[in-house]
């Protein structure tokens, strides 16, 4: 049986254990490629036209798998953590998939929830029902993809540079370089450092949320504003920048929570679609930066010798 | 005191029964209309979903006849619903108004202590002892269901009747003047009094119109401003409409949701393309398509505001019930922009469509 990984979305974050998993039941894993050109276009040809640009390509890395496995790792995550949520998007991913692209081997449609054990395990249950009804050996394998899962760390962290920003987005938006046209290089080759959202203490985002009138209704909400709004505040940072793709309608809430949470501290977004040009977004960049006064001598960090 | 809330539908007619029940004064918004609809755009981020910025709009326009505490619904879902109350208070706070909010959450997100310490800080202000209260609650409830019959044996009857237009005028009546009835006792009797007009109103036998149901995101369904009054489009075309989501259903919806007892056609419907929630109402949408179809219905149109993520689900499933189904389904996606020509010209080739296929089907037998 092959088993076929497609990149995006959540996969980002979570390929880890969904690998450790179905290697341990001896199966055999496909990758999709890099998100590239071809797979965005498969994309937008299946996709639904109205959906989000990490949608229409994850629709694009599943198409590019379908002849090449017999079974699809399509992860309907409905929960990270108890009481929050994430977009609707995720919940119905399998749908959409289905009913969009002809042709699918079988998909994994059992529901996720990553905040307990037991539904973990359920999953595994369900998604390894075609390949062995031996649960004692799906137990181990779970056991051990969790906690590899645990082990595994994510975030960028850039040191040594002159200025920093706080990089905001959803995970697929800040690891995919073809949505974000290499962001965090170009960045870097700007002179300024990155850093990420997962180098913030749980206590310290309890702290941050705190502050809304209301308990965030979205895990990625709680992030977000907690993480952006806790590097603004402590001053470690010098602006902020958003990375978000047009139709998202967790950022375009997100992002009014984090400007109000901020003041005026230095704040950009970027968004972007299947129609963003990489010389547009070169030249926001450029701008941010300067005004940051981070671009004036931003040379010389490239050249230190001379 | 004084209370404002926004406009869904018919509901402002029971809230003015509530709060006269309760002797809290309030300031209905004017009925949305393109003024609210562009204050709330240009004070609100682009990217919003319609029914945020129409809300925006009506508070206002509230405030302006000076209304100064805006009570809204919490959260219904895995949606954005459940964060526009936080978002609309910074903005308005932004623009210098001084209002508070009032907002109802559901109790498992606040506990319900916390849920009767908001409504207690609003009845707080009502002269009444706890049985009027109660008595107004159960008005209220009483005329948002009454309406919604006089409202869905409007729309459904109006294909059939013997006199062109009568379903409609009676609509019309009953809304102005239960709206403008003197009390509470007096609003129930008007539309009880319509409801049975509308009963036996009389058919055509020879008729059989077009039968259409309405799906979609609840909010731009049931507020008729946002989808540019659409069933009233379809009833001057001599078409029969039906929406199932209503203010009563989604009363009855969230009271019974804990139990697992809600809507339980619908989720049977569902189940074989959608068989989870994933927030907003796209599960009904589906459910919906599904039952127009057993129901006899000849299309559905589906309406959902710009951007809406669980429509855009169910957007994705459409296609493929449509053609298990053959059931026409057309899809219109309204926001500030929506041009009403373009829009009225999809919808008169939908009803076209829907006509020439049923010749069709009548010369093949
Ligand atoms: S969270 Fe935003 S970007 Fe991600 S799938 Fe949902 S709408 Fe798309
Ligand atoms: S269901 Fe649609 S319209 Fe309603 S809050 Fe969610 S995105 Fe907005």
């Amino acid at each position: 049986m092959k088993i076929g990984l497609p990149k995006g979305l959540l996969n980002y974050k979570y390929s880890t254990f969904f690998e450790t998993f179905f290697f341990e039941l001896g199966t055999e894993i496909v990758y999709s490629s890099d998100t590239n050109k071809e797979i965005l276009d498969l994309g937008v040809k299946h996709c639904v036209d109205e959906a989000c640009l990490p949608i229409k390509i994850f629709h694009g890395h599943v198409a590019s798998l379908r002849d090449k496995c017999d079974l699809l790792i399509t992860p309907r995550i409905m929960q990270i953590r108890k009481k929050e949520f994430i977009c609707p998007k995720f919940c119905g991913l399998p749908e959409m998939l289905v009913n969009s692209i002809p042709n699918l081997p079988m998909i994994t449609t059992a529901p996720l929830y990553f905040f307990s054990k037991e539904k973990l395990y359920s999953w595994c249950i369900a998604s390894a029902e075609k390949i062995t009804k031996d649960r004692s050996k799906v137990k181990a394998a779970c056991t051990k993809a969790m906690e590899k899962q645990n082990n595994t760390s994510y975030g960028i962290k850039n040191q040594g540079f002159r200025k920093n920003i706080a990089l905001i987005g959803h995970p697929y938006n800040i690891y995919d370089s073809f949505i974000n046209m290499n962001l965090v290089k170009k960045l870097n080759k700007l002179g300024v450092g990155v850093i990420t959202e997962e180098f913030v203490e749980e206590k310290d985002l309890d702290i941050q949320i705190q502050k809304l009138y209301k308990r965030p209704f979205w895990n990625f909400a709680r992030n977000a504003f907690g993480f952006s709004t806790f590097m603004a505040e402590q001053k470690k940072i010098d602006g902020i920048i958003y990375i978000s793709s047009f139709a998202c309608g967790i950022d375009s809430v997100v992002i009014e929570l984090i400007k109000s949470g901020i003041d005026e501290f230095p704040f950009m977004v970027l968004k972007i679609d299947e129609h963003t040009g990489e010389a547009g977004l070169e030249t926001r960049i450029e701008a941010f930066v300067d005004m940051l006064g981070g671009g004036i001598n931003y040379e010389s960090n490239l050249s230190p010798l001379r | 005191m004084k209370v404002t809330f926004p406009h869904l539908g018919n509901v402002y007619i029971a809230a003015k029964a509530l709060f006269q029940g309760l002797g809290i004064e309030c300031v209905i918004p004017p009925l949305s209309n393109k003024a609210a609809l562009e204050i709330g755009s240009l004070y609100s981020p682009e990217e919003i979903c319609l029914p945020f910025k129409i809300q925006l709009g009506n508070y206002i326009q509230s405030i302006e006849q000076g209304a100064d505490t805006v009570i809204i619904t919490g959260s219904c879902g895995p949606c954005r619903f459940g964060e526009y109350g936080e978002m609309q208070m910074n903005i308005l706070r932004k623009l210098g108004y001084d209002v508070k909010f009032i907002v109802a959450d559901s109790p498992s997100d606040i506990g319900i202590r916390e849920l009767f310490k908001r409504i207690g800080y609003m009845t707080a202000y009502s002269n009444k002892n706890k049985i009027q209260k109660i008595k107004s609650l159960f008005d209220a409830i009483k005329i948002i269901e009454l309406m919604d019959s006089v409202e869905g044996e409007a729309r459904y009857k109006s294909g059939f009747e013997l006199r062109k237009g009568e379903c409609k005028r009676l609509l019309n009546k009953c809304k102005s003047e239960a709206f403008n009835a003197e009390s509470p006792g007096e609003m129930i009797e008007v539309i009880q009094h319509y409801n049975e007009k509308i009963k036996n109103v009389e058919f055509d036998a020879q008729k059989n119109p077009i039968k259409v149901a309405v799906i979609g995101e609840i909010y731009t369904i049931i507020e008729p401003f946002s989808n540019l009054y659409i069933e009233d489009r379809l009833m001057e075309m001599g078409v029969s409409t039906k929406r199932r989501l209503t203010p009563s259903w989604w009363v009855k919806n969230t009271a019974l949701s804990p139990l697992g007892l809600n809507s339980m056609d619908i989720k049977k419907a569902s189940k074989d393309y959608m068989a989870l929630c994933i927030g907003g109402h796209a599960r009904e949408c589906i459910g919906e398509a599904v039952l127009a179809k057993e129901d006899g219905f000849d299309g559905a149109i589906q309406i959902f505001p710009l951007g809406c993520m669980p429509e855009i689900v169910s957007k994705a499933i459409l296609p493929k019930i449509s053609k298990d189904l053959g059931l026409p389904i057309m899809t219109l996606v309204v926001d500030e922009m929506t041009g009403e020509a373009g829009y009225l010209t999809r919808v008169e080739a939908f009803i076209d469509l829907l006509e020439r296929r049923r010749e069709d089907v009548l010369s093949r037998c």
